[in-house]
């Protein structure tokens, strides 16, 4: 099995952390990983992309057009990617900063307040990216919370561990998503 | 962020990052460097680790200063090391082709992007050329090691010092912009070789003994052949030794497809397509670029009908392919000027065109 999962958003909202949380899960799964950034001239405020593929054969290829799996937490990144959902798979939407205008019926599309959920009830609108892990850990079913979290514990610099609670909380959050008023 | 790697311990790390943490492990004493994407990270790890384990690190004023300091570092016998990528390589040639002729055990990173020219910051192999045949001037080789892998990065690394110090010639580890920037779970392992013992020529200040002077300068002509036919026994000597490749069902192969470093990974998969259609392809990756694996390659040019050669750029590996099959057998290429490689199903569409 191999899937290919794409995380996409504004630059500065994590996008990259994100995939570096999931692509540390998948490791401590002991599944083969890669992640590949987008990179190019970036800058703050710009699009920004990770793809993170998952294997249990050797990875095919570490850069995908298309995914089993995408995460959009802007419009832009809504408007560019739900065309390079595969058929039959699905695109999270982060529905607080992108209007979901559904064009294929060919694919899922679970729509949620992410960055209205992190402000509301984390107070902190920068927990937005791991509460997205949270939605695709419930949605995807290919990794476990539990193993999210040690993935935080690897990728949270020692300086920062305080950070760690609040963020197992917008991964639990996320991962009830459907408690949440959509 | 760079990772704190302790060895036997998987860890997810980007190439760059690996590269360096390898490069620790390795003894490196002394890194100098100048910043250019797609490698910065390196030099980067590299400004606090060595700081941190009391080791030099210094933050040069151009590439061509900091692959001179790795040369003068060097003749004094310690591990030293610079990193860059092509644009910027390019600037280092001179040095390099002068490390040869004083056989000092130079490594150098090359993380590839692509050119010519400033080119851009996008995954390449437009550097094999310039890697394998060089820019400098004379007859010299440099040992060139090309990784698949981000565990490769880190393995060949280790091997990119023990060769260097063994032959006393710098040697090049050979990746590109994506084995540099991807991450993937890499286990450190210790520093697998011996040390080698360069008491020998370092110049270590002559106290007790007579001086010595590293220099590629003979004036006499005959003086001069005598030194290029020792350095020549030496590549020889390396071939025979330590040409290293991959392959997978190239034995029973029609086709087989040849690429190295990131592309491979694509290619694997596409030949992997090609056999569930019952088509008889087989793969060869070379490891080493320059020891090439000839031998092998003419070997296989027996039982295979075709060489289709597969590289992120305008087609250089191939001609080495064309050398070692010697007209045998038809050698294709299939290419892309920069970028990430071809995806394995585009990959498999041509080879079939191509059957």
């Amino acid at each position: 099995m191999e899937k290919d999962i794409i995380i996409a958003g504004f630059g500065g909202q994590g996008v990259l952390l994100a995939g570096e949380v999931l692509a540390n899960g998948f490791m401590i799964d002991d599944k083969n990983v890669t992640w590949y950034p987008s990179y190019g001239a970036e800058m703050r405020g710009g699009t920004v992309n990770c793809t993170v593929v998952m294997s249990d054969d050797d990875v095919s290829a570490v850069q995908k057009s298309q995914a089993d799996y995408i995460i959009v937490l802007n419009q832009a990144s809504f408007d560019r990617f739900e065309a390079g959902v595969k058929k039959g798979g699905t695109i999270i939407v982060n529905s607080s900063l992108a209007q979901v205008k559904k064009s294929r019926d060919d694919i899922n599309y679970i729509s949620v307040p992410i960055t209205q959920t992190a402000h509301d009830r984390l107070s902190n609108v920068r927990m937005s990216n791991i509460l997205a892990l949270g939605v695709f850990a419930r949605v995807s079913n290919l990794v476990s919370l539990e193993t999210l979290e040690k993935a935080l514990n690897n990728v949270i610099p020692p300086h920062r561990k305080a950070l760690i609670p609040k963020n197992i909380e917008a991964l639990k959050l996320g991962y009830e998503y459907d408690l949440l008023k959509v | 962020m760079a990772v704190e790697c302790l060895t036997g311990k998987k860890v997810l790390i980007k190439g760059n990052y690996a590269i360096a943490q390898a490069a620790v492990n390795a003894g490196c004493e002394c890194y100098f460097g100048y910043p250019i994407t797609p490698q910065s990270e390196i030099g980067e790890f590299m400004s606090g680790k060595m700081q941190e384990l009391g080791r030099a690190y210094v933050s040069a004023e151009s590439e061509l200063a900091a692959i001179n300091m790795v040369l003068g570092a060097c003749s004094t016998g310690v591990k030293a090391m610079s990193s860059s990528s092509s644009c910027a390589v390019a600037l280092m040639q001179e040095a390099l082709s002068y490390a040869t002729a004083d056989e000092l055990p130079v490594v150098l990173v090359s993380v590839m992007r692509g050119g010519p020219g400033l080119g851009n910051i996008y995954p390449s192999q437009g550097d094999y050329n310039q890697s394998t045949k060089g820019g400098g001037n004379g007859d010299y080789k440099l040992i060139v090691l090309a990784p698949s892998t981000v565990q490769e990065c880190a393995d060949l690394t280790y091997k990119a010092f023990y060769l260097a110090h063994k032959y006393k010639n710098p040697t090049v580890l050979l990746a590109d912009g994506l084995l540099g920037q991807m991450m993937e779970p890499v286990e450190f392992k210790p520093y697998p070789y011996p040390e080698i013992d360069n008491s020998s020529w370092a110049l270590t200040g002559a106290k007790g003994r007579d001086g010595r002077i590293i220099r590629s300068y003979a004036p006499l002509a005959d003086r001069q052949c005598e030194f290029l036919e020792k350095l020549y026994d030496k590549y020889k000597k390396i071939e025979e030794n330590e040409t290293e490749w991959e392959e997978l069902n190239a034995e029973d192969a029609d086709v087989v497809l040849v690429s190295f470093g990131s592309t491979s990974r694509n290619v694997n998969s596409a030949a992997k397509l090609l056999r569930q259609k019952g088509l008889k392809v087989g793969t060869f990756r070379p490891i080493t670029l320059f020891p090439f694996p000839n031998n092998r390659l003419a070997e296989l040019s027996k039982s295979v009908k075709k060489f289709v050669v597969v590289e992120v750029n305008m087609g250089q590996m191939v001609n080495d392919v064309k050398l070692a099959v010697n007209g045998r057998v038809p050698v294709e290429l299939i290419n892309k000027g920069v970028g990430t490689p071809p995806s394995p199903e585009e990959i498999a569409a041509k080879v079939e065109e191509l059957m």
